[in-house]
């Protein structure tokens, strides 16, 4: 794998960085248009990474890990 | 031996010893043959092994406990229901009170004024005790305290698996965060098993080093169901366990000294997971924010570039040589206007002082005008004046010459020299022989003789007559001679 997927923190992070390049940069129409299209994908990005988030529950066990279902378990406080 | 005592006598006795011996004490015993009669009074007895001390709890000692009979706390949420109410049978309660003897049964008992579960109680003492131990070891230091990392991908959870404390962990959680693995460390959470299964579950997490926060959780339940969260063992296994801790024990914070220990404590469960994730809208939203700012960022740099453009445009097109020109042009115009109407002023202004000039003379030259035919007048009257004048002068002499002519006739030479003595004379009455003399005369415009400056004013016209003509002009000026200048002239 040549590049990592970025974290959804990295790309809010690129976002931010974005955005405040554009507010307050003097960057050549290229580039800002060029920031422009890399924040808006950095925005779906993050917004498909939010809607795919899900939690990994496993339980451990002596013999490791195994996925953990809260229904399945008996009631005992 | 004095005397037989009466049965009434012995008890008496036996009461005032026993009032006297024990005037109040603290007992402690389990609760047995429990009776509340509907007079209020409550009767019991307290049990221990073989002995059994019997009990009377009278109505008007049974108070609603306001405060914690033990620390003097004041219960927060009100005065509870004296243990009169709800003693069972089997409770162990310590009972404070006087011993009597009642004599009616020949019994001795208790007179009980308060009461307290003794177990609780205990208990109370026994956590207030490590509490102060703990917290002079510095396990409660709040510079000890490491931070609970937000958005943690990697969660450790120390929890009953089948408790409601994982449920609704799993449930606050299935809502927040990116996406976490939450690894379950099972353990039972309350039992005598408890806590050693509790400090070996920490360890376990301190030793994989695999989550970035531990938590710590157990549901709600009464103060004994969570006792194991006030074990001195696991509160030193959260004091020693290398990631940060986050409790979230039963409904109240702070209640135990686990609570205490961690690095963290959350009122419940779920608010464990609420402090480690944020909900998932509210990310969205700040990436819909984001993304806005994105595109006005965009369209003011957008702006800014087009203001920049129409600007250095305008600048061009001013510096352009076809706009120089037309500068040029433009400002050629106006000097040759400027010098226009600087020529035409000017011409207007000579021409104007050309027509005063003309006027001026005009004036004159009629002033003239009128002088020459005053003049032409003058003289023609002089003439005429001069003529008459010498016509009578002649007459005169005719006259005389004839009056004479006798006397010369008679007189002789003698006669003839008066005649020529009187011809001088006649001579020097000519009134134009000064005139050969140097002297003049002046006469005004009407030929009217001027004999003093009065007749005459500036601008009159003037003739002087001399020996041999006239000499004409107009009078600048009059000064009457001083009456001294007069005299001396």
């Amino acid at each position: 794998m040549k590049k990592k997927e970025p974290t959804f923190e990295e790309r809010l992070a690129r976002l931010q960085a974005i955005v405040t390049a554009l507010e307050t940069g003097d960057s050549p129409l290229e580039e800002s248009v060029a920031l422009y299209k890399e924040g808006l994908a950095h925005a779906a990005a993050c917004r498909e990474q939010l809607e795919k988030a899900r939690h990994d529950i496993r339980l451990c066990t002596e013999a490791g890990t195994e996925p953990f279902d809260a229904g399945s378990q008996e009631e005992d406080n | 031996m004095d005397a037989i005592l009466s049965v009434r006598q012995v008890t008496e006795r036996l009461r005032q010893t026993v009032e006297a011996r024990f005037p109040y004490v603290w007992v402690q015993g389990e609760v047995t043959n429990l009776s509340r009669p509907s007079s209020g009074h409550v009767y019991f007895s307290l049990k221990e092994d073989d002995s059994l001390l019997n009990c009377v709890w009278f109505k008007r000692q049974q108070k609603d406990e306001a405060f914690d009979p033990l620390t003097g706390e004041v219960w927060e949420d009100g005065p509870r229901p004296s243990l009169a109410r709800t003693m069972e049978n089997g409770q162990t309660l310590v009972c404070a009170g006087r011993l009597t003897v009642y004599g009616a049964r020949g019994q001795y008992q208790m007179i009980v004024d308060l009461a307290q579960t003794a177990g609780l109680g205990l208990w109370h003492q026994e956590f207030e005790a490590l509490k102060r131990r703990l917290a002079a070891e510095g396990l409660f230091d709040a510079a000890r305290k490491r931070s609970i990392p937000r958005e943690p991908r990697k969660v450790a959870v120390i929890t009953a698996p089948g408790g409601a404390a994982i449920r609704d962990f799993i449930r606050i959680s299935s809502t927040r965060g990116l996406g976490s693995e939450i690894r379950i460390y099972p353990v039972p959470v309350q039992g005598e098993d408890a806590p050693p299964r509790i400090v070996e579950a920490l360890d376990k997490a301190g030793r994989d080093a695999w989550a970035e926060v531990v938590v710590l959780i157990r549901g709600g339940g009464s103060v004994q169901d969570l006792w194991a969260f006030n074990d001195e063992r696991v509160a030193r296994a959260v004091y020693r366990c290398p990631i940060p801790v986050l409790a979230g024990i039963g409904h109240e914070i702070d209640h135990s000294i686990t609570d205490f220990t961690a690095d963290y404590s959350a009122a419940t469960p779920s608010h464990t997971a609420q402090i480690l994730w944020q909900e998932r809208h509210v990310l969205a939203q700040h990436v819909d924010g984001l993304e806005t700012a994105l595109q006005t960022g965009l369209s003011r740099r957008m702006n800014t570039l087009t203001l920049r453009l129409e600007h250095a445009r305008r600048a061009l097109s001013l510096l352009s040589p076809s706009e120089r020109m037309r500068a040029q042009n433009e400002r050629l115009d106006a000097l040759m206007r400027r010098m226009r109407a600087g020529l035409e002023q000017r011409v207007e202004k000579d021409a104007r002082t050309v027509e005063t000039l003309r006027a001026a003379l005009r004036a004159q030259t009629s002033r003239m005008d009128a002088l020459a035919s005053t003049l032409e007048r003058l003289s023609l009257r002089l003439a005429g004046a001069g003529e008459a004048r010498l016509q009578r002068a002649e007459a005169e002499v005719e006259r005389r010459k004839a009056a004479l002519l006798p006397l010369g006739r008679m007189t002789g030479m003698a006669e003839e020299k008066a005649l020529t003595r009187l011809e001088a004379r006649l001579q020097a009455l000519d009134p134009f022989a000064p005139l050969h003399r140097g002297y003049a005369m002046a006469c005004d415009e009407r030929g009217k003789l001027l004999r003093s400056v009065t007749q005459t004013s500036p601008g009159r016209a003037i003739s002087v007559m001399l020996a041999d003509g006239r000499i004409f002009g107009t009078v600048t000026g009059t000064e009457p001679s001083e009456p001294d200048d007069a005299r001396q002239s």
